[in-house]
């Protein structure tokens, strides 16, 4: 019994890191339809600054989110201006080639300019113990800073001007438009705050994972498991979504071996992808 | 320019692709005035509209929008005008609240009292609504969802509404409560721009009215001269 709610709340603790990330993603699709293949590499650079500021200037990589959020912020507001808005009304493909091309180019500058190193982030270290559970510091940490930001990003979209401009931007564009709203503005508030989300869950993967320019392959692949679990477009799907996977990858480890637990991982999607491709909460347009 | 007109749309030609829909439309509306749009399926009613609100490109032709060029400006840009646009289809935003739908109406009123004073109006005008503000607006019947779309519009209090086929697919106690409320809006003063396939009833509430055939303008008047015309009598009111 210890041992399971060991293993699920683990599960939930790495969960928290998914949703960040795919939060974005899927806020993105929902506003542009554009699925952006760069994603994980929004993450890698998220974790590069974290290591750079937390080796250079000795950054506390949880305060260095204040310097770099705001910073990836404007990435991903230009990378809209200057490269989606050419795609963004155009048919999927175009969108795909263009952010898998964005995706190659951000891993070869990482492997240019940082080289192939491994890199990590000796931040915190030790255990929570609670009773007879035992809670990884650093995960507890990034889980509960993760969970704030997912949280902040939630408020925006439900509660402030601009988030129900990016929701009705995401329902009808025209209509948007009749109501005056800026549906260029919204896009690129959306791309940047998922690409903010994005950089702030590479910074905190940087203190529990090893730090390299291919890193954003493996946890892109996470947030495409999450969404499908979540169903395209729902903010609140992809939290659900993100915390159901981190409890099925922990509970597979524990059960299996690390490598078959990827395997439960993409056994799981295809289930799901075959037995209600809507996800939990999907859009329920085509 | 002519101060008389609100707006004033003359020559417009516009098309898809090379397909020509308009070729030479002239429309005014004058302050107060109730006009009504009609003509046959694919006359180019709704483009007419489109057009004006920047969603369709126009080839030639001036718009003038209260002495203001406005040819080529995009919706949100029109919006803080006092332009209203309802296209058509009832289109809401579905996964949205009827009160959010009204508060994206206002998004360009910044006034906090501005504001209140519009939801306040605007609920007084649709009880119902008023009744179901927490609602999604999808889950709404068609009659409440155009209904919601009208009060979207009304949130700026504009200057000028374009409706386009607002009883449009609607059950008839729904097309009743429509024309009800335009009616209703009329009084108090509001000018509009009405496309309806609903002659009989559009035309009766018409200062002025264009029949519109095959992109062109076919036949003007007030609205009672139109319904009495014997074309508009043979092609739209079954004679
Ligand atoms: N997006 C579009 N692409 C191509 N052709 C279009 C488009 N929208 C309208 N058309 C064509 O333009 C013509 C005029 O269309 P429009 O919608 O303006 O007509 P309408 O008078 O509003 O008709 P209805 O009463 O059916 O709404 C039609 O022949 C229509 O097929
Ligand atoms: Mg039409």
């Amino acid at each position: 019994m210890v041992t399971l709610v060991q293993v699920v709340v683990s599960g939930l603790l790495l969960g928290g890191v998914y949703a960040l990330l795919a939060g974005g993603l899927t806020l993105i699709f929902g506003v542009m339809r554009v699925i952006n293949l760069a994603h994980g590499e929004f993450l890698m650079l998220g974790a590069y600054a974290s290591f750079f500021l937390f080796v250079r200037l000795g950054l506390n990589p949880i305060l260095s989110l204040l310097l770099s959020m705001p910073l990836m912020f404007g990435v991903g507001w230009i990378a809209q201006r200057l490269l989606i808005s050419r795609v963004d009304r155009a048919p999927l493909l175009a969108s795909l080639l263009l952010t898998y091309g964005v995706s190659l180019a951000l891993t070869g500058g990482a492997q240019a300019t940082f080289t192939n190193d491994f890199r990590s982030v000796p931040f915190l270290s030790g255990a929570l113990n609670i009773g007879e559970l035992a809670f990884s510091v650093p995960r507890l940490v990034a889980c509960v800073t993760a969970l704030l930001l997912t949280g902040a990003a939630q408020f925006f979209l439900a509660r402030t001007r601009w988030g129900k401009a990016l929701r009705a931007t995401a329902q009808s564009a025209d209509v948007a438009l009749a109501c005056g709203i800026d549906i260029d503005r919204a896009r690129m508030i959306a791309f940047g705050i998922a690409t903010a989300l994005a950089g702030a869950a590479g910074t905190l993967t940087s203190f529990l994972y090893t730090i390299y320019p291919e890193m954003g392959k493996t946890f892109m692949l996470k947030a495409f498991a999450v969404i499908v679990l979540g169903g395209m477009g729902s903010f609140p799907g992809a939290f659900l979504g993100a915390l159901a996977l981190g409890v099925i990858e922990s509970t597979a480890s524990y059960v299996t071996t690390t490598q078959i637990a990827e395997a439960v991982i993409y056994i799981t999607l295809l289930a799901m992808l075959l037995l209600r491709p809507q996800g939990f909460f999907g859009l329920k347009e085509a | 320019m002519n101060d008389e007109h609100l707006l004033n749309c003359t020559e417009l030609h516009a098309g898809y692709g090379r397909v020509p829909v308009l070729r030479g439309v002239s429309i005014v509306v004058r302050p107060g005035q109730f006009v009504s749009l009609i003509g046959p399926n694919g006359a180019g009613k709704s483009t007419v509209l489109k057009a004006i609100t920047g969603f369709a490109r126009l080839s030639s032709g001036t718009v003038t929008f209260n002495g203001q060029a406005i040819r080529g400006m995009r919706a949100d840009r029109l919006v803080p005008l006092g332009l209203a646009y309802i296209p058509q289809g009832r289109i809401v935003f579905g996964q949205m609240s009827v009160h959010d739908n009204l508060e994206m109406g206002a998004f360009t009123v910044r006034d906090e009292s501005t504001r209140a004073k519009a939801f306040a109006r605007v609920y007084d005008l649709f009880p119902r609504l008023a009744e179901r503000r927490t609602q999604l607006a999808g889950t709404m019947s068609g009659g409440e969802q155009q209904m919601v779309a009208i009060a979207r519009g009304l949130m700026i209090q504009p200057r000028l509404m374009l409706l386009d086929e607002p009883s449009l697919g609607l059950a008839p106690r729904f097309v009743q409560v429509v024309f009800e409320t335009l009616a209703m809006l009329k009084c108090e003063g509001l000018s509009m721009l009405v496309v309806e396939q609903n002659a009989a009833q559009a035309l009766a509430l018409a200062d002025h009215a264009y029949l519109l055939e095959l992109g062109r303008n076919r036949l003007e008047g007030t609205g009672t001269e139109l319904l009495a015309n014997p074309d508009t009598r043979r092609l739209y009111l079954g004679d």
